[in-house]
């Protein structure tokens, strides 16, 4: 089996866009193809994740459709959706055609608008992201996305005595490392005191303690040594992507605050690159509501299980801390765009292993690690890269 | 009570609007669901004995939503219910009252929007 490499990496601002999809894709995607310089004569194959454009645009069909806007078109292009996690399954799958030598160089892309430049206001978009729970047994009882992840944390808080403060002080992190990322959609800082002052969307889940509605794109090159070769972008290697699932309806599930698809996931990833926990120097992880940072910071064993919140209060997941997490400011303060979230973890940690972050960059990173997760940890991707020797 | 064919989400409903929770028992590894499946999700044995479970249960976790989706008025409470069945069954339902995590509720009505899904009281 070949190995895999991250050749090029780009991503338009997180926020509000006013653009049709090819073309807010397109700024995402010929910048990680100039970053590699890959001309779309070399692109064998295109991997999209977009999560929801056929309810919030009534745009589907959409791989063929944005490789067609940058020049791609002829070439194989799939579309991927696994809710949050989407573009990292298309990640997964791109590395997984380029090991095997089934393509050479693939570009991976995610791209969604969920703000309301689609026309759609805060019920609407609420009710198209529940879709992603159970059909007959979730969604008719009124369950939220928040309202998923506050059964899972409610949960936690009762086992292990996870306070409200604790999850503040995530979002408090994460806001501040987002004031060093001019890409992020929330550029200010907060505090504990407004995160306890804003209205509550779900318990225990108030306002600051959630991601933001988001628009934005993001694009990877992946690549085998063979394509590697004819480019010439700066590669970071891909040293393990795990991929699980766990049943749905979340009743189902055995341990609410497992998130175990998580687990499964970091182990399968842990293996392939031959390393642990304890080796990894920076985490870009799925932080869509605080309590979700707490429970992937135990599903990846950087914290014992019970620990998430005392652990992130006392600054061990800070940007100076322990283990830096989410130095992008998070889904939280850099915004979640569904369908890019995925790959957007990707180009944070490649910046991260190449020393291009600047001022938000982890000292001296090697090892990364991405938690990609959808749905009510449904799915969950954990993809580890590694400073190229 | 057991019945022969393989539990659907119309008979499911059917019942839950009698006041009654149908679930599945594994014939492999006894797990025990509170919502129709074609096989077991432990195992993924298809022999399913369709059961009667229990309408009275303990709050495993909740939540208030007040941003709601369309079709719902915000200010409404979710949680899982778990059956304590020796399978291990939950179901996921409205709650009404102030019960919270550990409390004991029981299936007291039905919440019909788009489907028809269990309120725990
Ligand atoms: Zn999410
Ligand atoms: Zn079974």
């Amino acid at each position: 089996m070949e190995g895999a490499s991250v050749v090029g990496v780009g991503m338009t601002d997180f926020g509000v866009h006013d653009q049709p999809l090819p073309e807010l894709f397109a700024d995402a995607a010929f910048e990680a193809m100039d970053d590699a310089g890959a001309d779309a004569d070399v692109i064998d194959a295109f991997y999209l994740g977009n999560a929801m454009g056929g309810q919030t645009e009534s745009d589907t069909h959409l791989a063929p459709t944005l490789a067609s806007h940058i020049g791609l078109a002829g070439i194989p292009c799939s579309r991927f959706e696994d809710a949050c996690a989407t573009s990292s399954n298309a990640f997964k799958h791109a590395v997984e055609a380029v090991r095997a030598g089934t393509h050479d160089v693939v570009l991976v892309g995610g791209v969604e608008r969920c703000t309301p430049s689609t026309g759609l206001e805060t019920p609407e978009m609420t009710a198209i992201f529940a879709s992603a729970s159970h059909r007959q047994y979730e969604q008719p009882t009124g369950l939220t996305f928040p309202g998923v992840f506050g059964l899972l944390t409610t949960r936690h808080m009762h086992e292990h005595g996870t306070t409200e403060e604790h999850l503040a002080e995530i979002a408090v992190k994460n806001h501040a490392n987002g004031t060093l990322n001019s890409r992020a959609q929330f550029g200010k800082e907060t505090t504990v005191e407004a995160v306890l002052d804003s209205p509550v969307v779900a318990s225990p889940f108030r306002l600051l303690d959630c991601c933001p509605f988001s628009d934005g794109a993001s694009a990877v090159v992946v690549a085998n040594a063979a394509g590697a070769s004819t480019l010439t972008g700066d590669p970071v290697t891909v040293a393990g992507v795990g991929h699980a699932t766990d049943v749905i309806p979340l009743a189902e599930k055995a341990d609410l605050t497992a998130t175990q698809s998580a687990r499964d996931a970091a182990s399968q990833a842990y293996e392939q690159a031959g390393i642990g926990p304890a080796d990894v120097d920076v985490v870009e992880l799925h932080d869509c509501f605080t309590g979700a940072e707490v429970l992937a910071i135990e599903a990846l064993g950087l914290v014992e299980d019970g620990e998430g919140g005392p652990a992130s209060a006392r600054g061990e997941t800070a940007l100076d801390g322990r283990i830096p997490v989410n130095p992008s400011g998070g889904l939280k303060a850099k915004g979640h765009p569904i369908g890019a979230t995925g790959a957007a973890q990707i180009v944070e940690l490649v910046e991260h292993l190449r020393g291009e972050a600047g001022e938000r960059q982890v000292e001296d990173a090697s090892t990364g690690l991405a938690h990609n997760l959808g749905g009510d940890a449904g799915t969950t991707i954990v993809s580890i890269l590694e400073v190229a020797r | 009570m057991t019945v022969d064919e393989r539990l659907t989400h119309a008979r499911w409903t059917e019942a839950l609007r009698d006041g009654r929770l149908l679930g599945q028992r594994c014939s492999e590894c006894d797990t025990v669901t509170a919502t129709p499946e074609a096989a077991c999700p432990a195992c993924g044995a298809r022999g399913l004995e369709t059961i009667d479970l229990p309408t009275s249960g303990i709050v495993h976790t909740a939540t208030t939503i007040e941003v709601s989706p369309t079709e719902f008025d915000a200010g409404y409470r979710v949680a899982v219910i778990d059956l304590e069945t020796d399978g291990g069954a939950r179901v996921t339902a409205r709650l009404e009252g102030e019960a919270s995590i550990g409390d004991r509720v029981e299936l007291t009505d039905v919440l019909e929007v788009r489907e028809t899904v269990p309120v725990f009281s």
